[in-house]
């Protein structure tokens, strides 16, 4: 087709099949800024679209999780990346207490909590070769049930100490901090993907495994060390949903898990891995934080939410994903 | 293998021999000692009336586990299992009103109807869109619970009277006093796992039995040899649509109530259930009626801890901990009897 067009044409052809996921994102947001101006008044003031990046951002930040471990391949898909989050918040409560001076023995709990999850996940898929969705659907039922445990009997106590409260739940004017955090990771994280020799063993394990081991890659470990990363990142966003929360409950993040999930679809992450644009997954983020907002308004609540998610990720599955067969 | 003395054995003993060396032997063996433990610690085990709570307490699991096989079988996984239970029990309450016995028809059909359509959008992203099945089952159980909260927020519901009648005929005023006495002697849950049994026992017969096995087994060459997978792999949907059907009458029967989050729990216990049971998550291998086992040997494994007096709130944990065991070790059997039978073919 390109050789037909002229030459401006062609070079903007290009540009549009290799953003083409990312545009299709940006125009699905605005889109939905169109729909709820229209449909509900103040949509889109300056302040409620910060507000919903805000949020967005936690769904982001977890959808880095699933970046990490999609990117990496074998199908992989990490479930229990809310509930990492829900575990170490609650476990750092007690342990912060309010108290900045406590905040390291913190983000070690938060540190150690992430690797021995995420390893467990790696392992388990990545060298027992155990469906990923399986192995961290049933890691969340244990995770889950050692918050149980940990909170039978008592009240979760404790606070998150005020550097995280600043950092997660505060904004200057009203531009929120987490934003900051946002785009102070985003820069670091592209630089590691498309920069960096992890980033380039991550992709080539994921697009084509046999390639990826023929050239002298570990696809086993790389693909444990992907959940390793998972784990350890949703681990460190629990301190940020705690610092934003002021408080730890057992239903924290688990509300979390399917829209990271589907955020990285939205944002054109291939599930089949190899591929992936962090700028895309924040897109996918703000996009089904905006849906959400549109549906609270409409007053649809919890079921609106959950449907019109499920039906999102749905029909972007068929729309990249599905491999239908010509007959 | 030498053929000339292979004659000479015995054949009764290397019969033996060959069962005592199938993994279903060994399935078998840990049910047996499960039961017996079971046996041991709950002392009226062998009361009519102990039999039939722990027929009732196995039955949602045991029928959900024989439609998680099938769709497994077929080459696929469904992760909306759970939330399509939820979803069916909230249908049946919503249309039922106590005051009209009619209405328990209308849900009957209504609820079925939702069954086969939950199918056919499961089959269409499985089988024709070709999506990995997990993926897709994954965005449709979001769908199901979606729709259940819109029905019932939260949980209850009505019944009609007579609809107590797939849990316990006897407490039903107006039955006929031989479905009473039927229902004293054989559980519905039984019934129903027994229709379950049959429904399967005819399908495994069918050209569709076949095709779902040799769908799972290897789908290209399937494909080439002119099967439509896409129909067959949909038609393994429905069947697992049809025991979730089941499973929420009995549920609805004995709850007469509908919750949106009942079933969450139920969808990887189905599935570990399945792989205990000796279904290969890889597809095409197992057997549907040896799903019932590991949903036993799952359901023993869960009454023993609770029999151990552990305290409740170590329940979850347990349960996602035997899931991955469960999983895991069956996993590596499987895949080790393969190696050593390859292996003894080499020699």
């Amino acid at each position: 087709m390109s050789v037909v067009m002229s030459q401006p044409l062609g070079a903007l052809y290009k540009i549009y099949d290799r953003y083409k996921k990312l545009i299709i994102a940006l125009l699905l947001i605005v889109f939905l800024f169109v729909l709820g101006e229209v449909t509900v008044s103040n949509f889109l003031s300056l302040g409620q679209i910060l507000l919903t990046w805000k949020l967005a951002s936690f769904i982001a930040l977890f959808g880095l999780c699933q970046m990490s471990v999609i990117a990496s391949g074998g199908s992989g898909l990490d479930l229990s990346v809310g509930y990492t989050a829900t575990m170490t918040a609650v476990f750092t409560a007690a342990v912060m207490d309010g108290q900045n001076a406590n905040l390291w023995m913190a983000v070690l709990v938060a540190l150690g909590v992430g690797i021995i999850v995420g390893f467990l996940n790696g392992v388990l898929t990545a060298y027992a070769k155990l469906p990923p969705l399986v192995v961290t659907l049933a890691m969340s039922n244990i995770l889950q049930g050692v918050i149980d445990v940990y909170t039978a009997g008592r009240n979760i106590t404790g606070k998150p100490s005020p550097v995280l409260q600043i950092l997660a739940a505060k904004s200057t004017g009203i531009f929120p901090h987490i934003l900051f955090v946002l785009l102070i990771i985003t820069p670091i994280v592209m630089i590691i993907l498309y920069r960096t020799k992890w980033g380039l063993m991550l992709f080539g394990a994921g697009s084509n495994e046999t390639t990826a081991y023929l050239s002298g890659v570990s696809v086993k470990m790389v693909r444990c060390i992907a959940f390793v990363i998972s784990g350890v990142l949703a681990s460190l966003v629990g301190l940020l949903l705690i610092g934003n929360m002021g408080m730890a409950f057992k239903d924290m993040g688990s509300n979390y898990v399917m829209p990271s999930i589907a955020a990285a679809v939205v944002g054109g992450v291939s599930l089949t891995g190899g591929d992936g644009n962090y700028l895309g997954v924040i897109l996918g983020a703000v996009f089904l934080q905006t849906l959400t907002n549109l549906l609270v308004a409409a007053g649809w609540g919890d079921a609106g939410k959950w449907l019109g998610f499920g039906i999102v990720l749905f029909a972007l599955l068929i729309v990249y994903v599905s491999n239908r067969r010509g007959r | 293998m030498d053929r000339v003395s292979g004659k000479a054995v015995a054949a009764n003993s290397s019969a033996l021999k060959r069962f005592v060396s199938k993994p279903d032997f060994s399935r078998l063996l840990i049910l047996a000692v499960m039961l017996a433990i079971t046996a041991v610690l709950q002392q009226n085990f062998f009361e009519i009336k102990a039999i039939v709570r722990n027929v009732n307490a196995f039955t949602p699991l045991i029928l959900l586990t024989m439609g998680q096989a099938v769709v497994i079988i077929s080459g696929g996984l469904d992760l909306s299992v759970g939330t399509a239970l939820s979803l069916l029990t909230c249908v049946l309450t919503t249309v039922m009103k106590k005051a009209d016995p009619v209405t328990g028809a209308y849900a009957l059909a209504a609820a079925f109807a939702v069954a086969m359509l939950i199918a056919v959008i499961n089959g269409i992203g499985i089988g024709y869109l070709r999506i990995p099945p997990v993926i897709v089952t994954f965005a449709t159980s979001f769908m199901w619970l979606g729709i259940a909260l819109f029905l019932r927020p939260t949980p209850g519901g009505e019944t009609v009277d007579w609809f107590r009648a797939f849990y316990n005929p006897g407490s039903v005023e107006g039955m006929p006093a031989f479905v009473k006495a039927l229902g004293a002697v054989i559980p519905p849950a039984l019934i129903l796992v027994l229709i379950g049994y049959a429904l399967w026992f005819v399908i495994r017969r069918t050209r569709t039995g076949r095709y779902i096995y040799a769908v799972g087994s290897n789908n290209e060459s399937a494909y080439e040899s002119g099967i439509n997978t896409a129909w067959v792999q949909m038609r393994a949907c429905m069947i697992n649509s049809v025991f979730i059907f089941l499973a929420a009458l009995f549920f609805v029967g004995q709850n007469q109530s509908g919750d949106a989050r009942m079933g969450d729990p139920l969808t990887l216990r189905a599935i570990a259930a399945a792989v205990v049971g000796g279904i290969a998550l890889t597809g095409g291998r197992g057997s549907v009626y040896f799903a019932l086992v590991g949903a036993l040997i799952l359901s023993f494994v869960s009454k023993i801890i609770f029999f151990a007096n552990i305290a409740n709130a170590y329940q979850t944990f347990f349960n996602g901990v035997i899931v991955i065991v469960a999983i895991a070790g069956s996993h590596g059997y499987t895949l080790y009897t393969r190696r050593t039978k390859e292996a003894s073919k080499l020699t």
